[in-house]
């Protein structure tokens, strides 16, 4: 037999918790760090933590790439809250997304200035430019489904700008964990092979944002 | 903001407090006004503005926590509403570039002609039955997609499929002959 709409609506209203006003950027956060969660133990079992870390964290170089990836997820998760209601409002605020990458560039800038020529190279591929980025992105998948368990109770109208920022803020996220493991030190590998793996989720995710947001 | 609005936002909000009578207020004012909004807008289709309804309403229900509670009510119950409007006139007619040939056909009056039955018939006859009776239940009969895959006892995707590589040979046939 078919529910009728009273029905439906006395057993909708039965059920009814109280929801914060801000249930968007709880749940988005417990989406994200379910997915740092998953993400963390994949880079300490399989990618292994960087031997040197104990020192490192008091180094330069190690919170600047924190500082840079955090900076980048924590604009995106802002901008996601916003692609989460049905009512889209402006995303002017996007422009927040080049603070951090303006600021790192400044820092490669500075870096390539302090280098001889012939050490630009070295400084700019590292020793892991080719892994680096579709690691970033490999790790980027368990954010991006836990921030797919967040959208099931959001109502995006514009899917692909939701699926792409999506995909930003688990690629920025999956880097500052792949951060625990990769000992690269200089701000222009960074700014290049990190923002690349980044981007790269943040294309995926606008090409799968149509099909797995839909609601 | 007038009377309607205020009244609305006052439920809105004291449901998502937990407040089931109000939330159950909600609901069912919503009900006349989400009627009179879908049946602007399909034309006839009775059984389908009920379902699009009652859909609404569990999106309204479930989705509540994405309304912010300084921006007007309304606004936000209707984005949803026109999102499920949208996605029912999406399901029921799949815009794909490849099979607007077949589809113009139908659509410019081809089907009323005299003839035209015939020669939609013998076109069908010449795909494999799945793919024929999967382009007649969507696209003459007028099913959505999950209605032909029950009538039929496939899934969705293979009426989907059956339909989309239906109307490829179709059109390479009629562009080649």
């Amino acid at each position: 037999m078919k529910l009728t709409t009273e029905d439906l609506i006395l057993a909708l209203a039965a059920d009814l918790k109280p929801v914060s006003r801000y249930a968007v950027l709880e749940r988005l956060g417990t989406g994200v760090l379910m997915g740092i969660l998953v993400t963390t133990v994949l880079v300490v079992t399989v990618l292994g933590v960087r031997p040197d870390l104990p020192v490192a964290v008091y180094g330069i170089p190690f919170w600047m790439k924190w500082t840079y990836t955090m900076s980048l997820g924590t604009a995106a998760i802002f901008a996601v809250s916003r692609l989460a209601r049905p009512d889209s409002r402006s995303l002017m605020m996007l422009w927040m997304l080049s603070v951090p990458m303006l600021a790192l560039a400044g820092c490669a800038a500075h870096e390539l200035a302090n280098t001889p020529l012939d050490h630009w190279r070295t400084l700019w591929m590292g020793n892991s430019w080719t892994s680096c980025p579709r690691v970033v992105l490999g790790l980027s998948v368990p954010i991006f489904l836990g921030l797919l368990w967040s959208f099931r109770r959001f109502a995006p109208n514009r899917l692909r700008a939701a699926g792409a920022l999506s995909g930003l803020a688990s690629g920025a996220w999956a880097a500052t964990v792949y951060g625990l493991h990769c000992p690269e030190p200089s701000a222009l590998f960074v700014l290049t092979w990190y923002s690349l793996g980044i981007l790269l989720a943040a294309a995926l995710g606008a090409v799968l944002g149509p099909y797995v947001l839909r609601w | 903001m007038t009377a309607r609005e205020e009244q609305l936002e006052a439920w809105m909000i004291a449901g998502l407090d937990g407040d089931a009578a109000a939330q159950t207020a909600l609901l069912s004012a919503l009900v006349p006004m989400l009627r009179g909004f879908y049946r602007r807008r399909i034309a006839g289709a009775g059984e389908d503005i009920e379902d699009l309804i009652q859909e609404t309403l569990i999106a309204v229900h479930t989705r509540r926590s994405t309304y912010d509670r300084d921006r007007p009510v309304t606004a936000w119950l209707y984005a949803i509403a026109r999102h499920r409007l949208i996605d029912y006139v999406r399901a029921r007619k799949p815009v794909v570039p490849l099979e607007a040939v077949l589809s113009n056909l139908v659509d410019d009056g081809f089907e009323d002609a005299a003839t035209a039955g015939a020669d939609l018939d013998r076109m069908l006859a010449m795909l494999p039955t799945k793919q024929a009776r999967a382009i007649r239940q969507t696209r003459l009969e007028g099913l959505s997609v999950p209605e032909a895959a029950t009538a039929s006892g496939l899934g969705e995707s293979d009426v989907k499929v059956s339909v989309h590589r239906g109307l490829k040979t179709l059109a390479a046939r009629i562009l080649g002959s």
